[in-house]
């Protein structure tokens, strides 16, 4: 298996949590945790390995209770499987992240991947527990089984987004919600920069809900908008769309709209990197940068965009910035995550209180950048 | 205290900003968990971060316990200052620093009450969503501290769902800005992990929450059952119908006698054994359509009488009924104490049995209003502080309830905290390894453990025996069975 261009041998492929805890406990070396394998460029450039553990035999869904809303699933269960069973009782995990059904929800939580489905929150917004097993092959829980719960520290919070850093997730606990009544887009091509940037903060600042808002750029450019309500409220919204010549799809025909939209992603120019840019700010770095290529998160800031590493720097003086998929020599200079000062210094710390040997995935976070 | 300290303390926040009196530090020996007391050695009332940044450095000079306090109002002593030392009372940090409407953000600082926030923010058309039952005093420092809900989390979410970015001292008296302006984490996710630490990792000075748009239309009813059954019922059969109510209340008998003869009068069925209190927003298209299914299902589950709020002042009078609840009491009961835990919605009909149950066994009173649509209990026990047996008897009562609560795959605590309250029972849920992983995160913002001591953390030295919590539910509904049951037999 090559994991980040790092060829490992040995590959562990647990079939339950307790296997997983006890093939941990014998390793001694470093190991990357692996999910579907579709996000595995993400982060530092990984530091040599000595085995990989594949979590994709940890594939049940080990209770749903619909009445409940909640679903307890292994991590190596798949997205696709996942929204299947899910469809079943009308019910979702609203999320929908770029690297599709094929990707484990555990690789999906440990990346806090993310897709055009931005308005009701991340993945960690619907995280409710999580079982992981630590490097010394320690098994714990943090967080529940139920939809509200503040017993003991919220740890799933720093598990989700740490790229297996600190532990390995074996089962994660989610509450979901009632599935779209209804569902409908809308795709305008706009005349320029101003356009798009117009129309968008129109629909931001009036009525409309969205659940997702994208602008992509600047080769063919378009604004998609998705709305997903009770279908009386999604009709107004269509209805009140600013400005003219909006292309309408339905329910049937609105997967058109985000085929497209995944392959603009995938499309993206690296090196790319993604702008944590207050919403009303997107039009300025857009104009101020030229990328090549761009797609961004209207509804709530996000830029994804292609930068190089002196534009990266620039970003960075304003606005936080990662480096989401790009090659080595750019992870290597720019930093993935590009932290500074007392903030860089607490994540260094949580690494090392979790991860005190640094064997798993070495390298990867904080532990394979000096301070920006 | 060394009085040398005091004089520190007073030359970084003023000779009128910190104070030693007994009789002024007895407001400081307790929040609003009253069962547990102790006074605090010195108060401070910092006037900005850099003075808060001073006094937890001082504090460490010379290894001195210390902690913050907001408005006092949480449930579970997190502001209690159990080993003494100081209080860092948050209050004169209530300025909102900034509104970006366009971007639906606010910058606070933490002594800003929740209420106020919103209010500021109305004429926009927003509002900040965490909506505890104490937003008119609690602040927000003290929200971000517990992870504070409210009814409205139902749809909105809790706390830790609005906080975008924060700045916050350390415990050794660092500055730390943590999170971003979008709420795009980059990093470990800091926010995440201090929003809910109970005042245990670091003190917050400034904190950068998401608003939200007004919903276009709300829409409040109330519908009274004669059966607990009949009204978990209806709660269970809204949720299949695919409806996310903004708020589902459950109100019952106690409560409602309580309530009703106090000036929260909201006109709540008497002869009801449960109201449900539901509440509906959203577009205006829509809703008309959403309350006619909620009706709908609450007339199939025998509810007699559903009653719709036909303007403000209606919905108001119902709300004030629901949000009065717990001062009512005091017509009935000369003390109180507000119990949280969550279990899963489909367990309420057994669970509240199992309560009553328990409650005659003790021959302790307990009233149950709580957040039904997301199985948050509030069981309230009714005693008469003066006495003594009455008192002793609260904790075994209470811990009866959180084990029934734990045994049917429930939580300890659905938005009040561990604190001190609950942390020995912190053992019926979490193993010694679940405890490792947390104290490992305290140690990276508190090593020395001198911010806010004694709290969280069971005070046993070890929970070995794995507590039934991490039972799944089937197995749980098993366990919980056999507890009515032998709760019944152990009565007769």
């Amino acid at each position: 298996m090559i994991v980040d261009s790092r060829a490992v041998d040995r590959v562990l492929a647990p079939a339950s949590a307790g296997e997983l805890a006890e093939m941990m406990r014998s390793e001694t070396g470093t190991i990357a945790p692996v999910g579907a394998g579709t996000e595995l460029s993400l982060g530092n450039p990984l530091e040599p390995i000595d085995a990989a553990i594949d979590t994709r035999r940890l594939d049940r869904i080990t209770e749903y209770v619909p009445a409940d809303l909640t679903i307890h699933v292994e991590s190596g269960v798949r997205l696709g499987q996942l929204a299947g069973a899910l469809a079943e009782h009308g019910q979702m995990l609203p999320i929908d992240p770029w690297n599709g059904p094929e990707a484990t929800i555990g690789g999906v939580v440990a990346t806090n991947a993310q897709g055009p489905l931005r308005a009701v929150g991340t993945v960690r917004d619907w995280i409710i527990g999580m079982q992981v097993v630590d490097a010394g092959g320690r098994a714990s829980k943090t967080g529940g089984r139920v939809v509200k719960n503040v017993s003991g520290y919220d740890l799933a919070k720093l598990y989700t987004g740490s790229l297996g850093s600190l532990a390995v997730i074996s089962e994660i606990s989610f509450k979901l919600r009632a599935a779209f009544a209804a569902t409908a887009s809308a795709r305008l091509r706009p005349g320029g920069l101003a356009e798009a940037a117009d129309v968008i903060r129109e629909i931001r600042s009036g009525p409309l809900e969205p659940v997702s808002l994208v602008w992509a750029g600047p080769e063919d450019p378009f604004v998609a908008v998705r709305f997903g309500e009770h279908p009386r409220a999604v009709e107004w919204q269509l209805d009140r769309l600013p400005g003219e010549g909006w292309e309408r799809f339905d329910a049937e025909t609105e997967s058109a709209v985000w085929d497209a939209v995944r392959d603009r992603y995938r499309a993206l120019a690296e090196p790319v990197v993604r702008v944590a840019a207050p919403p009303s700010e997107a039009r300025a770095v857009i104009e101020r940068f030229r990328p090549e290529s761009w797609l961004v998160h209207a509804a709530n800031g996000t830029i994804l965009m292609t930068a190089g590493v002196d534009a990266i720097a620039r970003l960075r003086e304003r606005h936080p910035t990662l480096v989401e998929r790009a090659p080595r020599e750019v992870r290597l200079q720019a930093g993935v995550f590009g932290l500074t000062g007392a903030e860089y210094d607490l994540m260094r710390r949580v690494k090392t209180a979790f991860d005190p040997e640094g064997r798993l995935n070495p390298g990867r976070h904080v532990d394979g950048e000096r301070p920006a | 205290m060394k009085p040398e300290v005091i004089d520190k303390l007073r030359d970084i926040v003023g000779a009128d900003g910190a104070t030693d009196d007994a009789a002024e530090l007895l407001v400081y020996e307790c929040d609003a968990l009253t069962l547990f007391k102790n006074s605090p050695d010195v108060v401070v009332f910092p006037a900005d971060t850099e003075q808060v940044a001073a006094v937890v450095r001082l504090a460490n000079e010379y290894g001195i316990p210390f902690l913050p306090r907001g408005a006092g109002t949480g449930l579970s002593g997190g502001a209690l200052a159990l080993e003494g030392g100081i209080i860092i009372e948050l209050q004169q940090l209530n300025r909102i620093l900034s509104v970006d409407a366009e971007n639906r953000t606010a910058v606070v600082q933490p002594g800003v009450v929740n209420l106020h926030l919103s209010q500021a923010v109305a004429h926009l058309g927003l509002y900040y969503a965490p909506d505890p039952s104490s937003q008119v005093a609690c602040s927000i420092g003290g929200n971000v501290a517990e992870n504070a809900g409210g009814p409205h989390c139902l749809k909105y979410g809790m706390t830790t769902n609005h906080v975008l970015e924060v700045e916050a001292v350390a415990a050794d008296g660092t500055v730390v800005r943590l999170g971003s302006k979008t709420g795009e984490r980059i990093g470990y996710d800091m926010v995440g992990a201090l929003v809910g630490s109970e005042g245990t990792f670091a003190i917050v000075t400034e904190i950068t929450v998401r608003l939200l748009k007004k919903p276009q239309s709300v829409k409040t009813l109330l519908a009274a059952f004669r059966s607990v059954e009949d009204s978990s019922r209806a709660v269970s059969d809204v949720i299949a119908a695919g409806i996310v109510p903004a708020a589902l209340e459950f109100v019952d008998r106690r409560t409602t006698e309580a309530v009703e003869a106090s000036v929260y009068a909201a006109g709540y069925p008497l002869d009801a054994a449960a109201s449900l209190l539901i509440e509906i927003d959203g577009f205006e298209v829509a809703v008309e359509d959403t309350q006619a299914s909620i009706v709908d299902v609450c007339r199939r589950n025998n509810a007699f009488e559903v009653r719709l709020a036909r303007s403000e002042a209606e919905r108001a009078r119902l709300w004030m009924g629901r949000k009065g609840a717990f001062g009512a009491m005091g017509r009935i009961s000369p003390d109180m104490i507000t119990m949280d835990a969550v279990i899963p919605r489909t367990r309420l009909p057994e669970v509240l049995t199992a309560i009553e149950r328990l409650s005659e066994q003790h021959a302790m009173p307990v009233a149950n209003v709580f957040h039904a649509g997301d199985g948050n209990l509030h069981p309230l026990i009714l005693y008469d502080g003066r006495d003594a047996d009455q008192v002793e008897r609260i904790h075994a009562l209470g811990e009866a309830i959180m084990e029934v609560c734990v045994g049917v795959g429930g939580a300890l605590s659905g938005e009040h905290g561990i604190g001190v309250e609950k942390k020995d029972f912190m053992c019926m849920i979490f193993n010694d390894d679940d405890l490792a992983a947390m104290r490992r995160a305290k140690g990276v913002f508190n090593p020395d453990g001198l911010l806010n001591p004694g709290k969280v953390f069971p005070s046993r030295p070890s929970c070995s025996e794995v507590g039934p919590g991490v039972t799944r539910t089937a197995e749980a509904a098993r366990r919980i069975d056999e507890y009515v049951r032998g709760a019944g037999e152990a009565r007769a």
